[in-house]
């Protein structure tokens, strides 16, 4: 295959622009403190589903790309830019493969539980959720809830998540 | 609070997103967005389907711990800084902007915290602060009357049935303490729903969930609810 230096910087630039596009519009859409619409939820289900391969393919591509223009150009003033779309894409396919959500709030390494006479970490004012399946009462601290939103548990038998 | 299992299948959820400033999240083993508040499958191969909720009491540490000396507790994760589990986080949130595409009832802050219930189809929303001025409450919701009560602590509400038996009650707080008597028998009952004197003692009253919200959340999940508004807001 041979490819102009020229057009395979317009087509790294276009499909690091798509790349770009499946990972962004999702984040901006579903982000806090702003409405949605149950077209933007949908729309960001589509592109976060299918981001992973999408980005990846992109990024096969671009070294592909880059490789080839690398080939063409002699000066290495027009190869050290190559660099750049390189770096965007394998970015935004690591990116693809993260939950930013859980960079703010950890998710629960593992629901480990202490006995309610034996617990310092709550005060007697601070609310719980509560919850009891034959006889196994359990309490969820909001302060903890409010952190973490889900904790997987097993109440008397009932596999149960906990959410805030 | 939801029950894991869904067709058979225990489901794991993580945090995905947000949704009206309620959360969205992912089960791993279909990849489907179920949202936080609903327990509805929203997008995704399980599209429509729905979490049986369990039933949740939101109370304070003390109430429940004098309820249940022998529960267990959620501990923290101790790789988590405690900052994180700030339990004034609350009035933060309450300077956020409030943005949602829900129409919303102009009587009332978008972030008033409220008691929602929703029984056979119907859905009310009562704000605390009439809660802390008037409970109990007696009301009636569908065909059902309801009594809501507040705890001792001020804080932890929970809701009942009025009928006992084919009986309806009503019911009047004890003077002094936060015990109701039901006007029909003088039956004298605590913040479990259980008649602990009088010619009913030892009778349960049914318990009705109830969930603490924000009024914009619960009228954007509800949005045909009514709202409480007798005298107190």
């Amino acid at each position: 295959m041979t490819i102009g230096y020229k057009s395979a910087w317009l087509l790294l630039l276009l499909v690091v622009a798509v790349s770009f596009a499946f990972i962004f519009v999702p984040v901006y859409l579903i982000q806090p403190f702003a409405p949605q619409t149950e077209r933007a939820v949908a729309v960001s289900y589509f592109l976060k589903s299918w981001s992973p391969i999408v980005t990846l393919l992109i990024a096969i591509g671009v070294l592909g790309l880059a490789f080839a223009a690398w080939k063409s150009s002699k000066r290495w003033y027009s190869k050290v830019p190559l660099i750049l779309p390189i770096f965007l894409a394998l970015l935004f396919a690591w990116f693809a493969r993260q939950n930013h959500f859980e960079w703010m709030f950890n998710p629960l390494a593992s629901s480990d539980f202490a006995k309610a006479s034996a617990v310092d970490f709550v005060k007697d004012n601070e609310m719980v959720l509560a919850v009891k399946i034959d006889g196994d009462a359990v309490a969820y601290p909001v302060s903890l809830m409010a952190y973490h939103h889900v904790a997987q548990d097993v109440v008397g038998g009932t596999p149960i998540t906990a959410t805030y | 609070m939801w029950q894991s299992v869904v067709n058979g299948q225990t489901l794991k959820f993580k945090l995905a997103g947000i949704n009206n400033q309620n959360f969205i999240m992912r089960d791993e083993e279909t990849g489907s967005w179920w949202q936080q508040v609903s327990g509805q499958a929203i997008q995704g191969p399980l599209k429509g389907s729905e979490l049986v909720s369990v039933e949740t009491d939101e109370l304070t540490f003390g109430a429940w711990k004098q309820e249940n000396p022998n529960g267990r507790v959620l501990k923290p994760d101790a790789k988590i800084s405690v900052e994180n589990y700030d339990p004034n986080w609350e009035p933060e949130v309450a300077r956020m902007p409030v943005r949602v595409t829900a129409k919303l009832d102009e009587t009332l802050e978008p972030r008033t915290l409220i008691i929602g219930i929703s029984l056979d189809g119907n859905s009310k929303a009562y704000p605390f602060t009439a809660i802390e001025k008037q409970a109990p409450i007696l009301d009636t919701i569908g065909t059902t009357p309801i009594v809501l009560v507040l705890a001792d602590d001020g804080r932890s509400v929970r809701a009942f049935s009025r009928i006992v038996d084919g009986r309806k009650l009503e019911f009047l707080r004890k003077p002094d303490t936060n015990e109701l008597v039901d006007a029909e028998t003088a039956s004298v009952w605590d913040f479990t729903g259980t008649a602990i004197s009088g010619p009913l003692a030892g009778k349960q009253l049914t318990k009705i969930p109830v969930i603490k919200d924000y009024w914009f959340d619960w009228k954007t999940y509800h949005p045909e609810t009514q709202l409480y508004s007798l005298g107190a807001r």
